[in-house]
């Protein structure tokens, strides 16, 4: 572990490109972040977010600010802090997460700087889950707290309470044919006036009661089964899809009746902002940004609720979400 | 929320409001959201209230939307005034809407 500090100072040792929540990203190579995209021409059509192990810089940097920081948002459990994010000019978003360390972001969202708390194997965790939607949001997208696939050339999301099954659905979706998106986050962009989902770190993360359900066929299709974190089976995919126009975003609802689903003529536009993701980077242009998606959201039709049961099987869930899509096409 | 002057009725009717430049809104089918990009708060209203706030930006003066609300719904001059002078009250407390000639606009 002392050996991971000294790396911290020291100088830059090459780097890898990989893209992910619709960003190009130049990653240290000191740092492993599984299930990133490795499309090449994303790579190129944009200058890269650069990602670098540099604690001396992030402490550097953020001694130098002008102004107070800003607490923009805190993350807590039983009142305890797990998270929290503030900003201060000029160094930008200083992201904190107990047991994984900081991540500062610069205003433009090009550098992240990481300080890894030097006792945790998975601090890069930090990264895909949290840090890279900041650095997305700052940088243009909109990004959904949603899981979701591509299937049949179009993206799946669904988004709903935590532990609601969103996990489990998509990786239902997956053996039925879909390429994994994310389990947790995807990024949205509005082109020329087309919802375009972005895929985010291709980890699907199972609770270990849904992995003990599947047979030895099924989890190969999840992708290859890495370390368990925090009582869930992890499954890492090699192969993420390109960027996928939105083709639905289903809202979880529990429910006593059987699953069904249905599209929304009358969706609640606060119940699809409180889907995103990001509450932390407030700019005017951010702000409108979020509204103009949600609008798309809304008025393209692409908004459908499903009703789900309490311990409802997951494929049965999947079927649901095929027929109905196969129905409104 | 911004001090409104005290306006009459009839000093509120003659008065053209507009949004500002801070606020956008999208009229989504069971309601209108409108966000004021200065505080970063988001307003919902309802259809009803949504047209309001079109006919109030679009009309010369306040007392020229009446009409046009009016047709609209087909219902008197004088209900659409009772339930549009509160809400335009409301919105310029807002700032959500200013006068024509507020130059924080």
């Amino acid at each position: 572990m002392t050996t991971r500090l000294e790396a911290c100072s020291s100088a830059d040792r090459g780097e890898y490109y990989r893209t992910a929540f619709g960003l190009a990203l130049s990653i240290d190579a000191r740092i492993s972040i599984p299930g990133l995209g490795q499309s090449p021409q994303a790579a190129a059509a944009a200058p890269p977010s650069r990602v670098r192990l540099d604690a001396d810089g992030l402490s550097r940097r953020w001694k130098a600010i002008t102004s107070l920081p800003e607490r923009l948002r805190e993350l807590r459990f039983n009142d305890e802090l797990l998270l929290s994010v503030d900003f201060a000019e000029p160094a930008g978003y200083l992201m904190w997460a107990r047991d994984f360390g900081r991540v500062l972001i610069s205003p433009d969202g090009i550098e992240l700087l990481c300080e890894p708390d030097p006792a945790v194997e998975h601090w890069a965790n930090i990264l895909p889950f949290q840090a890279l939607p900041l650095a997305a949001t700052i940088r243009g997208l909109e990004v959904l707290h949603a899981s979701g696939v591509v299937l049949g050339g179009s993206a799946v999301l669904v988004t709903g309470p935590p532990g609601a099954g969103k996990s489990s659905l998509a990786a239902a979706l997956v053996r039925a044919g879909g390429q994994l998106l994310s389990d947790d986050a995807v990024a949205l962009q509005l082109m020329d006036g087309v919802l375009i989902a972005h895929p985010g770190s291709a980890v699907l993360q199972l609770r270990a009661a849904e992995d003990a359900r599947l047979s030895a066929e099924q989890r190969v299709v999840l992708g290859r089964a890495a370390s368990t974190v925090e009582d869930k089976q992890r499954y890492i995919s090699d192969h993420s899809p390109e960027p996928a126009p939105l083709g639905g975003l289903f809202l979880l609802e529990r429910s006593d009746e059987e699953p069904a689903a249905e599209q929304l003529a009358a969706v609640d536009p606060f119940e699809l902002i409180a889907s995103t993701f990001n509450l932390s980077v407030r700019t005017p242009v951010r702000l409108r940004r979020q509204l103009d998606v949600v609008f798309a959201i809304a008025s393209g039709g692409l908004a459908h609720r499903l009703r789900v049961q309490s311990g409802v099987n997951a494929t049965q869930l999947a079927a649901t979400i095929e027929a109905h899509l196969a129905a409104a096409i | 929320m911004q001090i409104v002057p005290q306006l009459s009725d009839q000093e509120l009717l003659e008065t053209r409001v507009r949004l500002p430049q801070h606020v956008v809104h999208r009229g989504f089918v069971a309601e209108t959201v409108v966000l004021n990009l200065r505080t970063g708060k988001y307003h919902g209203l309802n259809p009803t209230a949504g047209k309001m706030l079109e006919a109030l930006d679009a009309a010369p003066t306040v007392a020229d939307a009446v009409p046009l609300l009016a047709a609209e719904y087909g219902i008197e001059q004088e209900q659409i005034q009772r339930d549009l002078l509160p809400l335009a009250r409301a919105l310029l407390g807002r700032e959500l809407i200013v006068a024509a000639n507020d130059d924080t606009a």
